[in-house]
């Protein structure tokens, strides 16, 4: 056990001095590394302790931590979107875009459809729907031609939609992360795997989409005011709205993708793989447009595909040498500390994947899920079943918004570049909302809504309804007041930035009394843990947030 | 006189060298370290590796006859199979992983070599794999690695006293302790 003690302390050390930017090297090469020391020095004690057969079934030990359905799902997408790049599909988008916000909806119902279109389409990675729509979004701004949002809305929109889109893996049912939670719950709810997480994950992410607009708008805005080199229209500037045409092939490609989804999506056709058909559309799409081969190409954006390889990798190597066994063994050892107990330990757990955001929540989900089903009736027995599903699902929905404020290479990085601006600027919205508000809400929405359905239907569902809707409410208010108090005193500074620590630190606690009382019930000592290990959480979280944004160093 | 600071300028392609892998010129870690230890190369072999890697995961199941094991969301819906597994076992998903990388131990850790191949937990797959046919692949990698001696002997005894073995292999695995220890059982 010594041995996953070192691996593991390496692989948190690389991956917070990589965060910090203490180690400046791109987070795949980091990982890679990691991943060879781990095995190094796996090699050297189970050479020593099993022979050398044990150090030959090193390698195959850590190739079994690549997951390769997200990485083939997201390589399918992103040719999808490449094809419907190249085949005018966006400029189609953009013409019912200009008709819609002509419609009853309006331009800011259009706006709020197109937010969360990526949690509607649920793709088992947000990053597809991401790639081919935030240049899509760029386009309503002055620079993009179409004249319809000033910088400030631009900002508000590309960042609300990022944090759509990277939630979104958490509820799809085609291969989504949250699927892992549901698979493991599946061992005590007979239909977990009917998707006993998407639903209060889909209700924590669809909030949390409408709080982190604010808090960009209301405080990242004045935190971070020069970073941003969008620019509004100039004065004097003819208002010219550009109204978007697209060729035929376009509809027409169009109409593939959305069919494609609802065939990946509902599979009437039976049990088809998501990447069969994203192909088989984007295969469709390229002879309808009449598309090259180079415009496909143009669509796949290798540095998530390898940054998540590289996670998986390193996790590969923690788990071939006992890192994560370890891990089990520290929480279950924090879960005897009198102050933090089993509800602050999870507090901390639960937000776990925001505290170290890698570049896809995949890396450490695979292996964190198991460790957290450990703590139910299976191993330690720290949870009932139904505590287990409370927890896993605020565990869940922390975990799939991880990749979205990371800054080694996270999906939000894709929004922060539509935005023009330096990254880290929506660090502070992403890690605030998902740690004190979707959090929260996942959990409740689980306790009081969802664990009914799904362990005893009909059960008390009206009284269920009226308590979820009281936490829902009180959330919400505790979020927008704690936007409204920091954005009062938001500014550039030192003084500013610690009152936004302060801000972070009292909602965190909060956030863990919520889970505390969700998960054990009406019980003050556990609540009173669980708003402990919620402030140290947050503590580390706030501390995360830059106080300033600086241009990225070379990193040769 | 102050020393004029000279500006140091890395020398980081040597464009006379011949090239020996992608991005890579043959020589270069041998001349110029200073510029190239930690610098491009590092990054390229890294990406390289990541790159094979990623390859290597996709080309051994096909070859190794489970090339459905690519398919595999990973999302353990199989785990609901419970009690209609004969053989009691509890995750599924790990064999199949298992089988596709070819981690043995791994397969036989989670009960692999005591399935029964009857097909109870096929319906739970949300993408429909063959897995009693999965499972089969994997059990006779495992013989076949345990009889070249890829397995470690510990490990295998230990899966033997924890009866993590089934019945139709048993015979064979005694039989192989014994001519490991030479003959005595």
């Amino acid at each position: 056990m010594i041995l996953g003690y070192v691996t593991l302390t390496i692989f948190l050390a690389a991956m917070v001095l990589t965060l910090l930017r203490k180690i400046n090297l791109p987070v795949q090469t980091v990982l890679v590394l990691v991943t060879l020391v781990c095995l190094a020095i796996g090699a050297i004690v189970k050479g020593f302790t099993e022979g050398a057969a044990a150090i030959l079934t090193l390698p195959n030990e850590m190739m079994g931590g690549i997951i390769l359905h997200p990485v083939t799902a997201l390589l399918a997408g992103l040719f999808l979107a490449g094809a419907l790049n190249a085949s005018g599909g966006f400029e189609a988008f953009k013409v019912l875009i200009a008709k819609l916000q002509k419609s009853p909806l309006g331009l800011a119902g259009t706006f709020v459809v197109l937010i969360n279109f990526p949690m509607i389409t649920s793709l088992p990675c947000g990053r597809i729907m991401a790639a081919a729509l935030l240049p899509l979004l760029f386009a309503f701004g002055s620079e993009g031609g179409m004249n319809l949002l000033t910088k400030s809305q631009l900002i508000v929109l590309i960042g609300a939609f990022a944090r759509n889109a990277f939630g979104s893996c958490g509820p799809s049912p085609i291969g989504g992360v949250g699927q892992i939670g549901e698979g493991f719950l599946g061992s005590h709810f007979p239909t977990a795997a009917d998707g006993i997480l998407r639903a209060p994950q889909a209700f924590s992410l669809m909030i949390g989409t409408a709080l982190t607009a604010l808090f960009l708008k209301m405080i990242s805005r004045r935190l971070y005011p020069d970073s941003c080199s969008l620019r509004d229209k100039r004065e004097g500037e003819v208002d010219a709205i550009v109204v978007p045409q697209a060729p035929l092939a376009g509809y027409a490609s169009l109409v593939i993708f959305v069919a494609a989804l609802i065939v990946a999506i509902f599979q009437p056709f039976g049990k088809v793989p998501v990447q069969t058909v994203l192909v088989i559309a984007a295969i469709a799409i390229i002879l309808i447009g009449r598309a090259g081969i180079e415009a496909l190409m143009a669509g796949i954006i290798l540095l998530p595909v390898s940054a998540m390889v590289a996670g998986f990798m390193a996790a590969g190597a923690l788990a071939a040498t006992n890192g994560f066994d370890a891990l089990g063994q520290v929480l279950g050892l924090l879960a005897k500390v009198p102050v933090l107990g089993v509800a602050g330990m999870l507090a901390i757990f639960v937000q776990i994947q925001t505290m170290i955001p890698l570049s896809c929540s995949r890396i450490l989900t695979a292996a964190l899920v198991p460790v957290l089903f450990l703590f139910g009736p299976a191993a330690y027995g720290f949870l009932t079943w139904e505590q287990l599903a409370v927890v896993m699902a605020a565990y869940i929905i922390n975990a799939t918004t991880s990749c979205g404020p990371s800054p080694l290479g996270g999906g939000g990085m894709m929004g922060e570049g539509q935005m023009r601006v330096e990254s880290g600027y929506i660090k502070g919205a992403y890690t605030f909302t998902v740690m004190a508000a979707m959090t929260p809400l996942a959990a409740v929405y689980m306790k009081f809504l969802n664990l009914v359905n799904f362990a005893a239907p009909g059960e008390a569902l009206t009284a269920n309804i009226g308590a979820l809707g009281g936490f829902v409410v009180l959330i919400v208010a505790i979020n927008l007041l704690a936007i409204r108090l920091m954005a009062r005193l938001a500014a550039p500074g030192d003084k500013p930035y610690f009152t936004q620590v302060g801000g972070f630190l009292a909602t965190g606690m909060f956030a863990g009394m919520v889970l505390a009382l969700s998960t054990f019930g009406l019980h003050v000592i556990p609540a009173l843990q669980g708003a402990f290990g919620g402030l140290l959480a947050a503590l580390w979280i706030a501390f995360m947030v830059p106080k300033k944004l600086e241009p990225e160093p070379a990193p040769f | 006189m102050a020393r004029e600071k000279r500006k140091y300028t890395p020398k980081r392609e040597d464009g006379t060298q011949p090239i020996g892998l992608p991005g890579i010129r043959r020589l270069q870690f041998f001349t110029n370290l200073r510029d190239r230890a930690l610098t491009k190369n590092l990054n390229r072999l890294a990406m390289l590796g990541i790159g094979a890697s990623l390859a290597l995961d996709v080309a051994k199941p096909v070859a190794t006859g489970v090339p459905q094991t690519i398919f595999c969301y990973e999302c353990r819906a199989c785990y609901a199979t419970q009690d209609k597994c004969p053989a009691a076992i509890a995750y599924q998903a790990e064999l199949i992983v298992a089988a596709r990388v070819g981690d043995h131990w791994r397969f036989i850790k989670n009960g692999g070599m005591k399935c029964l191949r009857c097909g109870g937990c096929v319906s739970f797959c949300v993408v429909n794999l063959d897995l009693p046919r999965i499972f089969s692949r994997g059990q006779q990698r495992v013989m076949e690695a345990m009889e070249q001696g890829r397995i470690p002997r510990r490990r295998i005894r230990r899966a033997l006293e924890e009866g993590l073995f089934g019945r139709e292999f048993i015979d064979r695995v005694v039989a192989w302790l014994d001519k490991q220890n030479g003959g005595r059982a």
